[in-house]
């Protein structure tokens, strides 16, 4: 059984069984395979800078995988345009950013996978203070990705879909819904660690 | 106590105001990010109080959208690819 995120000194600390830890890294690993950085880091910042120029750009001049067309609509949602109303600001925004937030949700991606993978045969998932922080993140897009997935774009949508799932449980949409409850029961817990405050009650 | 002449305050110029801040980060709502989770971004990054920010995700769950910064536009720049970053729907725009 499940036990959610508690504070133990400076350690952030759950109890997770095995199944429901990699239940957890899968889904963060599908996540990463989207948001993955065109290119790979090399490890120095301004070569990746470079590479990034160079390679992120079509020869029309217009940063790549921008066009609506070739853009899955999960990525739209992790990495939005940041100018509502100036498609030029947002995809200067995009040529100088896009590479650099996705190599930092990978990162935190890769970290949290390593962290659920590396637990041991007592379940206790022991995060210190930055792996936590990752641990938000990775939650956080592995929770959009899955939400844009099912089509949740405003409240109304999550209110329709819970519906839905409750008049019919066999609907295979219920183990997503499953899924998604699952991981939202596990951040909140970890918010609630990190900020000292009481979490739900355990599932 | 001070008995130096009080100085008439001098009027400050909407022109030598409107620089300074020029520039808006804004977040919208959305149907996945926890009330809990944007509270704690809010107040970890920019480091803000926790009525300060928690007033602020109540004002992007209930109006839909909060100027969580203001700045010069690279300022806003850094602040929006953090919020994005945090996985928050951030964009930033000139503040008219």
């Amino acid at each position: 059984m499940a036990r959610a995120f508690r504070r133990r000194g400076a350690r952030m600390v759950a109890r997770l069984d095995r199944n429901e830890r990699e239940v957890v890294a899968s889904l963060m690993e599908q996540t990463r395979s989207l948001l993955a950085p065109d290119v790979a880091s090399t490890g120095d910042e301004f070569a990746d800078l470079i590479a990034s120029l160079e390679w992120g750009e079509t020869p029309e001049g217009m940063p790549r995988g921008t066009d609506p067309g070739d853009r899955d609509p999960a990525l739209a949602r992790l990495l939005p345009d940041a100018h509502r109303g100036d498609p030029a600001v947002a995809a200067e925004f995009r040529r100088l950013t896009e590479q650099d937030l996705r190599r930092r949700k990978s990162d935190a991606l890769t970290t949290s996978i390593g962290a659920l993978r590396a637990t041991d045969d007592r379940d206790r998932l022991s995060l210190d203070p930055d792996t936590a922080q990752a641990f938000l993140i990775a939650l956080t897009d592995t929770r959009l990705l899955i939400g844009e997935r099912l089509g949740l774009r405003t409240e109304e949508d999550v209110d329709a879909w819970e519906a839905r799932v409750e008049a019919d449980p066999d609907d295979p949409l219920a183990y997503v819904a499953a899924l998604y409850d699952f991981l939202t029961w596990l951040q909140d817990g970890l918010v609630g660690a990190l900020m000292g405050r009481r979490a739900f009650p355990d599932v | 106590m001070s008995t130096a002449p009080v100085k008439e305050p001098e009027v400050i110029s909407r022109d030598v105001l409107e620089p300074a801040l020029p520039w808006i980060t804004l977040v919208w709502n959305d149907p996945v990010n926890l009330m809990s989770y944007v509270t704690y971004v809010f107040e970890t990054y920019f480091g803000y109080p926790r009525a300060k920010a928690e007033k602020l995700m109540m004002d992007v769950h209930t109006l839909g959208k909060a100027v969580v910064s203001l700045g010069t536009r690279e300022a806003m720049e850094t602040d929006c690819m953090a919020m994005q970053g945090f996985g928050l729907w951030a964009t930033f725009e000139k503040n008219d």
